[in-house]
């Protein structure tokens, strides 16, 4: 059933701004009074021991198509989830004139197959409360389709989602309804500043790499014909490299049977996929200001490239990253604890085959951007120029490894994780070793790779906000690139 | 020592729970009182080394009083910010800190926080909850600091969003009530205005044993557990219950309407809102599967009419709260570029004309009776929705077995009941319609 709590605090923590809140004069944040902080009374009955857990393994076998089958069964409940992966079908692989044509495909591959409309699909599965979904990154080198359903309807969902995959018709009609309802969507994102942001910090950390998409463009969809559709779709779609994986109430052979009768069809293409390539290496760095009119806040960003997935530094970046930018961590103890310049402010990094980006967030009030840009960068500088506190780095670590007994409710995140394994090829026993890795992280190694990956040359600045409040922070830094809130640069 | 208030419950604890597919999986739970009135709530599930704890409190912003309003919210910052025994911030940092997750949130009607942790720091949590309950640490510098967080909260969520302002507006034009009509996050003169006395009433009157309930849900033991809750919040004192808020709202007897600019949005917004029925009442099961006939999935008909066919709108909804006293019924819609707003809000009331006239197909309220099941199947997955669900519905309806029972409901709904409905509650009168225009665009064309 629909709900609707209205849930204004849905993040709503913990601050510490010494502002004024009764005379809230221009600036007032700026004069703010440094608060305390973060208290700690050591009186909580804390368990010392860490709650060990080994993750449940996985069935694999392989489909007689050479897609590969990971399913984890959980029998708590009578449903089931499938998920294909298909590797080589995402945006990574859009024709660089075309940006967004694999989301395209995957959007439109709902839409009517060779014997059944959009209509007649989502009668069937709405009325057995099941779904099928086909999703594609902007950037991301796969392709999902989706499928789930009650135990007892699963014969009806695997048929729904095999012809979704095989047999996608793309009616014409269909696509100029999609073209019309997108032109919108691409239209509204830009009323958001997380997206102006985004797409602004990304032109800056992978230029013209495929990594920097983060949305289609309006010239794509409007080139966008039922021909390129089928070709992206015959080209892409192939089960050479798919993994499909299953979790629920459901047995791997079962599962087995059921995929073979459902998937069987789905011939092997032979064709190799080509390798990603990684993003040019940083050549400095680079300050960008996004102007959106009426703004109130200013977001900030700090990104740079980061390291990819099998890369030996990626546990103590995983452990760094949380000291700095994690839950109760140091940007969001400093910035907002402290501070009070803003709701939160946190830092996070993704890592695929290639490296993926780093990234340090906050949206602070436009009159103190540029205390809290000073902050901001100045967090990222200690951790270079500092080892971080032993109890720092205690709880980092312990947060980490403890967190992996709530991994076992769910099973779709244990399958994430084995999923990834597969992907990127890591070790057979990496997800039962990784505990220890995580805790055999120094001080030492933060340091290094914060020297290494956080340096000022690779940190790219972006601010998304009021014109007149922020050029003037920005421009103490450097100089400073000036765009639109249609992406679009401002000569001045 | 624990009175049990739910002699058959308590029962069922030990009893073998037949699973079938159609009905999916029963919660077990045991529920007693402490001496001081706080309900405790227990349910054992050993498939994960996992707990969560929630605690509601009987207190939301349908309690403010006039010119405080926000003040719920802003309480709710003020529970992490220390207490006898734990320092501020101590606590979202000793739960992080152990491989939890935690957070705060308030409604109209009730004030949740809630923390799931590996099972063995069972006690950490019972004991940062016990503490605050017991012991909140208030002063002047903690409520400056809390004004300052929900100012930031405010401007990221309400000020620098599009349609932030249609979202506030919304309760306002379509309450008479006062308890929902103004919106949870409040008035920054109100909040400015809120005194370290008011802080210190409120906690004293709202937050008590008698007024809350605390359920536990993952791999715990109840005895010991009880035991843990004995010691950590047997002693705290009772207060007189709260008076509860008249929720009630007069009959209307005219449509409500009127227009926004919004600097922020580049699309027109149709905001349309009726007065609906409380929650866990025949009429709102009804209103859940009619909501599912005209707004659940692609084959739903706003989506297929309004979206699809005319693509008046690039996306619309309708759906219906679930509150404890008269919630709203909500229909909105973004207007496509080119389409006029009129033409939405015609098309909107031709599919609810249709719903009222009948037929409704059977495949339509099949969709929603196994979408009840298919919700029934899935909360299994999650000790934290469990935790929040007995809680609340143990303090809204004094029934957690809902838990369990919900869904029936559902599956007792016919089409001549959601037409009933539909006839009852989608009324010109009961009707309040806003529409927010992009700033610019307003400017250019004024019809």
């Amino acid at each position: 059933m629909t709900r609707h709590v209205c849930n204004v605090a849905a993040a709503a923590v913990l601050s510490a701004a010494l502002v004024d809140a009764q005379a809230p004069a221009p600036g007032a944040g700026a004069q703010a009074t440094k608060a305390e902080g973060t208290v700690y009374k050591n009186k909580a009955p804390v368990n010392k021991e860490i709650l060990r857990v080994s993750l449940p393994k996985p069935k694999e076998a392989d489909l007689s198509n050479g897609v590969h089958l990971i399913v984890l069964e959980d029998h708590r409940t009578p449903q089931v989830n499938f998920s294909m992966i298909i590797d080589g079908a995402g945006g990574y692989y859009d024709p660089p004139a075309v940006p967004g044509l694999a989301g395209f495909t995957a959007s439109l591959m709902r839409e009517g197959t060779a014997t059944k409309s959009s209509e007649q699909i989502s009668e069937q599965l709405d009325r057995l409360a099941a779904s099928v979904s086909v999703g594609a990154g902007i950037s991301s080198p796969s392709a999902t389709v989706n499928g789930s359903g009650l135990t007892n309807n699963l014969d009806t969902v695997l048929a729904l989602m095999a012809d979704v995959l095989m047999n996608p018709s793309f009616p014409q009609a269909e696509i100029d309804r999609y073209k019309t309802r997108s032109r919108a969507g691409l239209m509204q994102q830009r009323t958001q500043p997380g997206f102006l942001a985004s797409e602004r910090l990304n032109k800056a950390v992978f230029g013209d790499h495929p990594l920097a998409r983060v949305s289609a463009t309006p010239a794509a969809l409007d080139a966008l014909t039922r021909d390129t559709l089928l070709e992206f779709h015959k080209t892409h779609y192939v089960p050479d490299r798919a993994v499909l994986a299953v979790t629920g109430d459901i047995t791997v052979e079962q599962a087995k049977a059921k995929a073979e009768a459902a998937f069987g069809a789905w011939k092997k293409s032979g064709a190799a996929l080509p390798a990603q390539t990684e993003a040019a290496p940083l050549s400095g760095p680079t300050i960008s200001l996004v102007v959106r009119p009426n703004s109130v806040q200013t977001s900030l960003r700090i990104g740079t490239q980061s390291i990819e997935r099998k890369n030996p530094d990626f546990f103590a970046l995983t452990v760094g990253n949380r000291i700095l930018g994690g839950a109760s961590g140091r940007l969001f103890e400093h910035l907002r604890e402290q501070k009070g310049y803003t709701y939160g402010a946190n830092s996070g990094f993704a890592s695929s085959r290639i490296p993926g980006s780093w990234t340090a967030s906050t949206d602070v009030r436009s009159e103190v951007t540029d205390a809290a840009l000073t902050d901001l960068i100045d967090e990222i500088r200690q951790m270079r120029e500092t080892p971080v506190t032993e109890k720092e780095l205690a709880d980092a670590k312990r947060a980490i490894v403890g967190s992996f007994a709530r991994l076992l409710e769910s099973p779709d995140a244990i399958l994430a994780n084995y999923i990834d394994q597969h992907f990127y090829q890591l070790s057979a026993d990496y997800w039962d070793t990784y505990p220890a890795k995580i805790e055999a992280v120094t001080a030492a190694d933060i340091q290094r790779v914060a020297k290494k990956y956080w340096t000022p040359e690779r940190l790219q600045i972006v601010a998304v906000g009021d014109l007149a409040k922020v050029e003037p922070a920005l421009k103490k830094l450097g100089a400073v690139q000036i765009f639109d809130a249609e992406g679009k640069p401002i000569e001045k | 020592m624990f009175r049990p208030i739910r002699a058959a419950v308590v029962t069922a604890l030990f009893a073998v729970v037949s699973v079938s597919a159609a009905d999916g999986p029963q919660v077990k739970f045991t529920d007693v009182k402490l001496k001081n009135g706080l309900r405790v709530i227990i349910s054992e599930d050993h498939t994960a080394p996992t707990v969560s704890v929630a605690v509601n409190y009987f207190v939301g912003s349908a309690d403010e009083k006039a010119r405080r309003t926000g003040f719920a919210h802003l309480f709710e910052h003020m529970m992490f910010k220390g207490s006898e025994n734990v320092g501020a911030g101590e606590h979202p940092a000793l739960i992080f800190a152990n491989g939890g997750t935690m957070n705060g949130t308030t409604n109209q009607d009730r004030t949740l926080y809630f923390e799931t942790l590996p099972a063995n720091q069972l006690e950490l949590a019972l004991f940062l909850e016990g503490d605050r309950m017991k012991s909140l640490d208030i002063n002047r510098a903690n409520l400056d600091n809390q004004k300052g967080a929900v100012q930031e909260e405010r401007r990221l969520r309400v000020d620098n969003q599009p349609y932030g302002q249609t979202f506030e507006k919304t309760g306002e034009q379509a309450y008479d009530n006062p308890a929902y009509k103004h919106s949870i996050i409040g008035s920054m003169e109100d909040l400015s205005a809120a005194s370290v006395d008011d802080v210190a009433t409120f906690f004293k009157t709202y937050y008590a044993p008698n007024n809350a309930v605390l359920s536990i849900v993952g791999d715990v033991d109840t005895k010991k557990t009880m035991a843990l809750v004995e010691k950590y919040f047997g002693g705290i004192l009772r207060q007189p219950d709260p008076k509860r808020p008249d929720l009630a709202e007069a009959p209307h007897t005219a449509e409500r309407r009127s227009t926004i600019e919004d600097p922020l949005a580049r699309l027109p917004r149709l905001d349309i809102v009726w007065i609906g029925p409380p929650a866990q009442t025949t009429d709102s099961a009804a209103l859940d599967v009619l909501s599912d006939v005209l707004s659940s999935g692609r084959s739903a008909r706003i989506n297929q009419v309004i979206v699809r066919e005319k693509q008046l709108a690039t996306s619309a909804a309708l759906f219906a709260s679930d509150s404890k006293g008269p919630g709203l019924i909500t229909a909105f819609a973004t207007v496509a570029p080119g389409k006029n707003p009129a033409e939405v809000e015609a098309a909107i009331y031709d599919e609810i004309e249709k719903v009222k006239k009948g037929p409704i197909a059977d495949w339509e309220i099949e969709k929603a009776h196994n979408g009840a099941r298919r919700n029934q199947a899935a909360q299994v997955t999650s000790t934290l929705s469990r935790a929040i669900q007995l809680g609340e519905y143990a303090m809204f309806f004094n029934d957690p077995n809902l838990i369990n029972t919900r869904t029936e409901k559902i599956l007792k709904v016919t089409a001549a009941d959601v037409q009933r409905v539909a006839q009852k509650y989608f009324t010109k009168e009961n009707r309040s319609v806003i529409l927010t225009m992009p700033k610019a665009a307003a400017a250019k064309g004024e019809r």
